[in-house]
């Protein structure tokens, strides 16, 4: 890298941090209120049409934002592990109208209906979750937080648990690699993936206990206990004035519909 | 002024039957490279974490004697305090960055955050850290992908940034190949033509000979030897503490052993080519001899 180069890496944070799209550059807590409120809206409503139409929104969303690629593709597994069994064990565990009878179990016009429910009031959970992330870097959410009175110190800690679960997998990956090379079956069919899976788990958790103290000592090292107000270099975008008006709108919508269903207006 | 100043200090750790150190009584002075040495377990690394204050604040134990750090007694400093006054630096590069930065960038400007410096001072310094330490390549990359070696040099970086006068550095390249190895130590070499003053614990001893001005030679908790880098790796009783002298110097004691010494033991490379240079010239001079 040259030491132009060094100078556009610095000059990066010179300025607010941008995503390059409207709805990413979106205040994190507006997303996350935004996604929130849809969620509750949707399954509030009740049946699976609400739901499905939030999915559906979710989708045409990460479309806008730019992050169709991965979202969908991701989303369109989570209908055929999830949504599907979900579905499914709706549809023929169900009491009612039988519609194709399979056997002891049979497919029910209820089980239909239900499982449609079912499948899409959990799309719409597992989508909005999906997205909130997809949409937010964790950097930016804990910023966000920081900036409403969250300490550094509980915010390392949202960081470092997701940080952990990257680090813990790559731990896994070389004490399974360490176990192939001494001959132990680790490939093979689910059962024997398992079996070779829970072994590797007490060296893993031991390994990373045992690399938190150093860790604690590090940011120690570093500072992190010192009690001046801490600052950043990463600077979040100013939140702008509507954002917070949609968020409060959109979460009076979904207060007002749980109320309106409550008392029977709809 | 001193660095430190330990008066027959013992310190067991809790839960530990025998005590880490044994009445340990030692100075070390400012600005200077301090070499520490000895076996496994001899306490060099409970050393390091007493002037770094992790002895006994984090690490709990029965700390007796008496231990002053620049002047002040070690009971008496804020833990805050000294972690900013003293930098350190561990032997795992995996644990020491601290993993919740995207870029080696925002991962050296960390401490100055966490210092509250203000952002446009937290730029200017970590440009003027990665430029010393010639690491622009790595500006950009996120550092929990980067090598052992890159990560050590990441860890350096940021604490050099926080400016400390004193960095402790225990075995920085225990787990690093010979090439980072030399990287490493290029930048404690750095470091110490700044004026900083370095307390170092390494096994390498070859590399201590090179760089550190004073060695200290701990073995089962005590000082062993101590003095300039010259006496202490020259010193017959060396050995019998577990601790092989440089390459150089063992040369030098086989020389002697054959009857040819050098005109004095050398303990650094530069020192053995000037010697075996001055003996080639010697010889070519007055004929070869058979020993």
């Amino acid at each position: 890298m040259t030491v132009t180069s060094l100078q556009e890496v610095a000059d990066g944070y010179r300025q607010p941090r941008s995503l390059g799209n409207p709805i990413l550059d979106l205040n994190p807590i507006t997303t996350l209120c935004v996604i929130v409120a849809l969620i509750v809206t949707g399954i509030a409503l009740g049946g699976w049409v609400p739901s499905l139409a939030v999915c559906l929104l979710f989708m045409v969303a990460a479309v806008v934002a730019g992050r169709g690629r991965t979202y969908l593709p991701l989303i369109l597994k989570l209908w055929l592990g999830v949504g599907l069994i979900l579905f499914l064990l709706r549809a023929l565990l169900t009491p009612g109208h039988v519609l194709i009878p399979l056997g002891r179990i049979a497919v029910t016009t209820e089980g239909i209906e239900q499982g449609l429910a079912f499948a899409c009031v959990v799309m719409a959970i597992c989508g909005g979750v999906t997205l909130f992330f997809e949409f937010v870097p964790m950097r930016h959410l804990t910023l966000a937080l920081e900036r409403l009175g969250v300490s550094p110190q509980a915010s390392y800690v949202l960081l470092a648990s997701f940080q952990a679960i990257t680090d813990l997998g790559a731990t896994a990956k070389v004490v399974l690699e360490a176990q192939t090379a001494r001959g132990v079956e680790t490939e093979g069919n689910v059962f024997m993936r398992v079996r070779a899976f829970f072994p590797v788990l007490a060296p893993v958790f031991l390994s990373a206990m045992a690399a938190t103290e150093e860790r604690a000592i590090a940011l120690d090292a570093r500072a992190f206990n010192s009690s001046t107000r801490h600052t950043s270099l990463v600077e979040l975008r100013r939140t702008r004035r509507w954002e917070p008006v949609l968020a409060v709108a959109l979460g009076v919508i979904a207060v007002g519909v749980i109320v309106g269903r409550a008392l029977g207006w709809f | 002024m001193v660095l430190a100043e330990l008066q027959d200090v013992h310190f067991t750790y809790a839960y530990a039957d025998t005590p880490a150190l044994k009445g340990v009584t030692l100075t070390l002075e400012q600005g200077m490279l301090h070499g520490i040495v000895g076996l496994n377990s001899s306490g060099k690394t409970t050393l390091c974490g007493l002037l770094r204050g992790i002895v006994p604040s984090f690490h709990h134990g029965e700390l007796t004697g008496r231990t002053t750090i620049l002047g002040r007694e070690l009971a008496d400093w804020n833990p805050d305090e000294l972690a900013t006054t003293i930098g350190c630096v561990f032997d795992n590069p995996f644990t020491q960055i601290s993993g919740i930065r995207d870029t080696v960038f925002e991962e050296i400007a960390f401490g100055l955050e966490n210092l509250g410096v203000a952002r446009e001072d937290i730029i200017t310094r970590v440009i003027q850290v990665i430029e010393q330490l010639g690491i622009e390549a790595l500006a950009e990359k996120n550092p929990n992908e980067l090598s052992g070696g890159q990560r050590q040099k990441v860890a350096f970086a940021s604490i050099i940034a926080m400016d400390s006068d004193v960095i402790v550095i225990d075995e920085p390249t225990s787990q690093l190949d010979p090439e980072a190895s030399e990287a490493v130590f290029e930048i404690i070499a750095g470091l110490k033509k700044l004026g900083k003053s370095i307390v170092l614990v390494e096994h390498k001893i070859d590399l201590v000979a090179e760089y550190a001005d004073t060695v200290t030679v701990l073995h089962e908790g005590r000082v062993a030897l101590t003095g300039t880098t010259r006496e202490v790796l020259t010193d017959p009783r060396l050995r019998s503490f577990g601790v092989t002298p440089p390459q150089v110097t063992e040369l030098a004691e086989r020389l002697a052993a054959s009857g040819r010494p050098l005109s004095r033991v050398p303990v650094t490379r530069a020192e053995a080519v000037e010697l075996i240079g001055e003996r080639m010239r010697e010889e070519v001079g007055g004929g070869y001899r058979t020993a």
